[in-house]
């Protein structure tokens, strides 16, 4: 399961994540390769979420949430950086698209630039379409940044908040079940999306549909009660498991 | 969730129903093509032309079952979207039904040569080997059926012990013909319906494996290089060293 130090972007070492007195993840350790899709899965309370809110220090903003252990970004503790700074080099996209539903499209990606610094609106524009284009929506809305978000459908909501996390220019993209408000239309746009986002960042998605895994992801991890029971190739996993447990819930034998 | 996921259910599911019933599909068709080489053996060994003329006309029928089968696996690919043990078992089913087609066809084929009327009774000891051959043949396509049905690996692996025995038969049926047609040249032509027929048992015995090797993929997924050491290849008449 392990690759050597320089194709790890990011290495979750020994990590726990607590909730109060409750611990949803358990000494997970974990090496996430860079410029792949990792995908995680497991059955609900498995504690995947929870996993992917460490990765850019989500889950401790929770009241009594805590966490032991480290988790390494190119080889520095996230845990002891600024959590903001984490927070725009691992970006997140969450289950329901959640642009600011005041803001246009246009104020929605910018919103990341606008919040972290003063930058010329030149500058600003270009990274706005620079950002639009690699979400793939640049096509779809071009005569209309200045529209409402909330104009948007489903699929394009999702896809604008792919591009406002990638206007913050992080490494990592952290996806926690992208597409499940999404029809397979919407769905198959983001699948296409995040082949092409390989190319570029590290992704790490959470989904519930073991084929959207075996579709997009070069590997997966399988978590049960907050246990990492078995991580390797997407293919290995779903065609040839390791442990039972995996066997078990991939066949829908229980989960 | 709570309690062992592991823990048997007791109930099966309409699912596992599914995967039972599409293995004992793909053993049926296999138990079809068996009979179409016992027959074709049979009609070759007696010089029987009305039997032969059956197996022939079986063909279409084995088709039939192998593109019933082919649906049938497809159709619970598409459906079910099966993983793991499911996924190689749907897999291996679809190869498996090749080679049980193939093993029909070489009971075809025997029929093909018994229609010449030219057949092994004037050579009892040749005989006597090819029925022994067509005994062991059998049995192995039997017990590569019953592997994949019941689901049983050590079935399945004993197979490639027998294939070796009958590769032997082969070569032995080969000399033989061989020591014959130099004292009758006159016999060439039923002597080369022999070999004929002892070749194709080979390649019943050869489909066999193939049956026996998806079925072990199915429940391992181990494939053959990985537990079976690979063999340099050899002349049909090379012994092996």
């Amino acid at each position: 399961m392990n690759t050597d130090a320089g194709s790890v972007k990011l290495a979750i070492d020994h990590l726990s994540a607590y909730y109060g007195t409750v611990r949803g993840v358990e000494d997970v350790s974990l090496r996430i390769p860079p410029q792949q899709v990792t995908a995680i899965i497991g059955p609900s309370g498995c504690g995947k979420s929870t996993l992917i809110r460490c990765l850019n220090r989500l889950h401790e903003t929770l009241p009594g949430a805590r966490v032991e252990g480290q988790v390494l970004l190119d080889g520095e503790n996230l845990y002891d950086l600024d959590p903001t700074l984490v927070r725009r080099r691992v970006g997140m996209v969450f289950q329901k698209p959640n642009p600011f539903a005041t803001m246009s499209i246009y104020g929605n990606v910018s919103a990341p630039l606008r919040f972290n610094s003063r930058m010329p609106r030149e500058e600003m524009d270009r990274i706005v379409v620079q950002s639009l284009k690699r979400a793939a929506l640049w096509d779809e809305v071009r005569d209309r940044t200045d529209a409402p978000a909330t104009s948007l459908s489903g699929g394009q909501q999702q896809r604008l908040c792919i591009a406002r996390s990638l206007a913050a220019d992080p490494e990592v993209l952290l996806m926690d079940e992208p597409c499940s408000a999404l029809d397979p239309i919407a769905t198959a746009k983001i699948e296409e999306l995040i082949a092409q986002l390989k190319k570029d960042y590290t992704v790490v998605i959470v989904t519930h549909n073991m084929q959207q895994a075996a579709r997009v992801a070069d590997s997966t991890a399988f978590m049960y009660l907050g246990k990492l029971v078995e991580f390797g190739p997407t293919e290995q996993l779903f065609e040839r498991p390791r442990e039972r447990l995996t066997e078990a819930y991939i066949t829908g034998r229980f989960g | 969730m709570t309690g062992d996921p592991l823990a048997p259910t007791g109930t099966p599911r309409g699912y596992d129903l599914e995967v039972q019933h599409l293995k004992q599909r793909a053993a049926r068709m296999g138990g079809f093509a068996l009979q179409m080489v016992h027959d074709g053996w049979r009609a070759f060994d007696q010089g029987d032309r009305q039997l032969a003329q059956s197996v022939l006309d079986r063909n279409e029928m084995l088709d039939h079952l192998d593109d019933e089968m082919e649906h049938a696996t497809i159709a619970f690919l598409v459906l079910r979207q099966p993983a793991a043990v499911d996924l190689r078992t749907a897999a291996a089913l679809l190869k498996m039904t090749t080679h049980m087609d193939r093993v029909g066809r070489l009971g075809y084929d025997m029929c093909r040569i018994s229609t010449s009327g030219k057949g092994p009774r004037e050579s009892p000891q040749l005989r006597a080997l090819l029925q022994r051959m067509d005994e062991v043949v059998e049995s192995m396509v039997r017990q590569s059926l019953d592997g994949l049905e019941q689901g049983r690996i050590d079935l399945a692996r004993d197979l490639f012990r027998q294939d070796d025995e009958v590769d032997r038969m082969h070569r032995e049926a080969q000399r033989m013909v061989i020591a014959e047609l130099g004292k009758n040249p006159a016999a060439a032509a039923r002597l080369a319906n022999i070999v004929l027929v002892s070749r194709h048992l080979e390649r019943v015995a050869d489909n066999a494996c193939k049956i026996a090797e998806k079925t072990i993929y199915a429940l391992t997924g181990q494939r053959r290089a990985e537990y079976l050491p690979r063999r340099p290849p050899r002349f049909l008449n090379e012994d092996p060293v």
